[in-house]
């Protein structure tokens, strides 16, 4: 039983062709269909669920929610009960709530945001099949994403007047929902104040990261590729469509990751995030990042503040 | 190449905008700095000005961030914001913290 992985992010985008052009020509997702209410539903070529990104046009960028898929449908019932020990009123939602989804399990973090929980979406398959499968498809467009690795939201984090969601959120998905801590930076004059957390429930390093922000919003939402040639080559389809790069290819000291952030055509921030780290696992010791080495922790290379990094997110 | 100067005001710079650019870019690549550089597709907010002087057309800007009042007002974001004349503007954001109290916030 248990969460399994991030099942799907919901975008909301303003302009829903260059959407589509940036989703579908520049990371690669497959379009799997659409709805009267004129969203739109992706998926990675190795993903085999109906869709791992659903884009909802809006007059404004952001996230509406991010659900993460759990094992057996009767898991709902138990966290709904676990969060409800954590004071957090979980509604259970009816089948098709979620599009293409059985009935879900629906509730805000500590942080702002929602999230969903559910146990089944329409199964499509991956593309290369599962009979004697090919290692990839032919026809896949720009970078040729896997699959939607985490996301990473940005959590209202103000400790002088007693705000801390990152360490609020950290630990409700510890405690109720059984995810474990890989990274953390634990930051102030004590070195006590938990700023950044690193969660998992695969064997990655992280399925969702908990940053901290003046209000609450998304910071990205991350899609894996292979490894480093495949980061550079992401990074030329990016230059070739005059896609907003944020930060070009580097390395991440928390979590090890080969990253690009860029930003899709509404200013939601993207990752391509390349390499697998390490294997994560529920007895491995956390690691803590100390404040005045936690830019080596988000850029390894530079170990230096990049600006944009912090201040900028939907 | 049409286009037009776009003066700053607050940091005193001026450069030139191609009339099918948004100010922003155009200011990026020419390496002037000024206007807050965030995610350049009207979605993030940091780079928002005042047309003091002048006529601009803008793409899509969020709600959350542009205002029904302040679009009104001639407030808008540089990165959606393309020059229909030569324009006066001011930005209004700042992108660095002079203080950081926490490493990252």
């Amino acid at each position: 039983m248990g969460v399994m992985r991030i099942g799907h992010v919901n975008l909301r985008v303003m302009d829903m062709d260059a959407a589509l052009r940036h989703y579908r020509d520049v990371l690669g997702l497959l379009v799997q269909g659409s709805d009267d209410s004129g969203a739109f539903y992706l998926k990675g070529w190795d993903e085999w669920d109906k869709y791992s990104v659903m884009l909802s046009p809006s007059d404004r960028a952001g996230m509406n929610h991010v659900a993460y898929k759990v094992e057996y449908d009767s898991d709902l019932d138990l966290f709904k009960d676990r969060l409800a020990e954590h004071g957090v009123d979980a509604l259970l939602e009816p089948a098709s709530h979620l599009p293409f989804c059985g009935r879900s399990l629906r509730f805000s973090l500590p942080s702002g945001h929602e999230m969903y929980l559910y146990a089944d979406k329409e199964r499509v398959g991956k593309a290369v099949g599962d009979q004697n499968p090919d290692p990839w498809p032919d026809g896949l467009k720009g970078a040729g994403a896997h699959w939607l690795d985490h996301v990473a939201l940005q959590c209202p984090f103000d400790p002088e007047k007693g705000v801390n969601t990152v360490a609020d959120n950290c630990r409700l998905l510890r405690e109720a929902l059984g995810f474990y801590l890989s990274e953390q930076v634990l930051v102030g004059p004590d070195a006590d104040i938990q700023a950044v957390a690193f969660l998992f429930r695969t064997s990655t390093p992280h399925d969702i990261a908990f940053l901290p922000a003046p209000t609450c919003g998304i910071h990205h939402a991350s899609f894996f590729l292979d490894g480093w040639s495949d980061v550079l080559k992401a990074a030329d389809v990016m230059a070739k469509n005059r896609v907003k790069i944020d930060v070009t290819p580097t390395r991440h000291g928390i979590t090890r990751g080969e990253t690009i952030y860029f930003f899709d055509p509404s200013g939601n921030r993207n990752e391509t995030f390349a390499g697998l780290g390490y294997l994560a696992q529920p007895d491995m010791p956390p690691i803590t990042w100390t404040e005045e080495n936690l830019w080596r922790g988000i850029f390894y290379h530079t170990g230096e503040a990049h600006d944009s990094f912090t201040s900028v997110y939907t | 190449m049409s286009g037009y100067r776009i003066e700053l005001l607050t940091v005193g710079s001026e450069f030139f905008c191609p009339a099918e650019q948004p100010i922003l870019k155009a200011m990026m690549q020419l390496g002037v700095k000024g206007i807050p550089s965030g995610c350049h597709g009207g979605g993030c907010g940091v780079c928002k000005i005042r047309v003091v002087e002048g006529q601009v057309r803008a793409d899509s800007m969020s709600r959350a961030k542009i205002s029904e009042a302040e679009e009104r007002d001639n407030i808008y974001l540089a990165c959606r914001a393309l020059p229909l004349s030569p324009l006066t503007i001011e930005p209004l954001e700042r992108l660095d913290r002079p203080l950081r109290k926490y490493g990252l916030i």
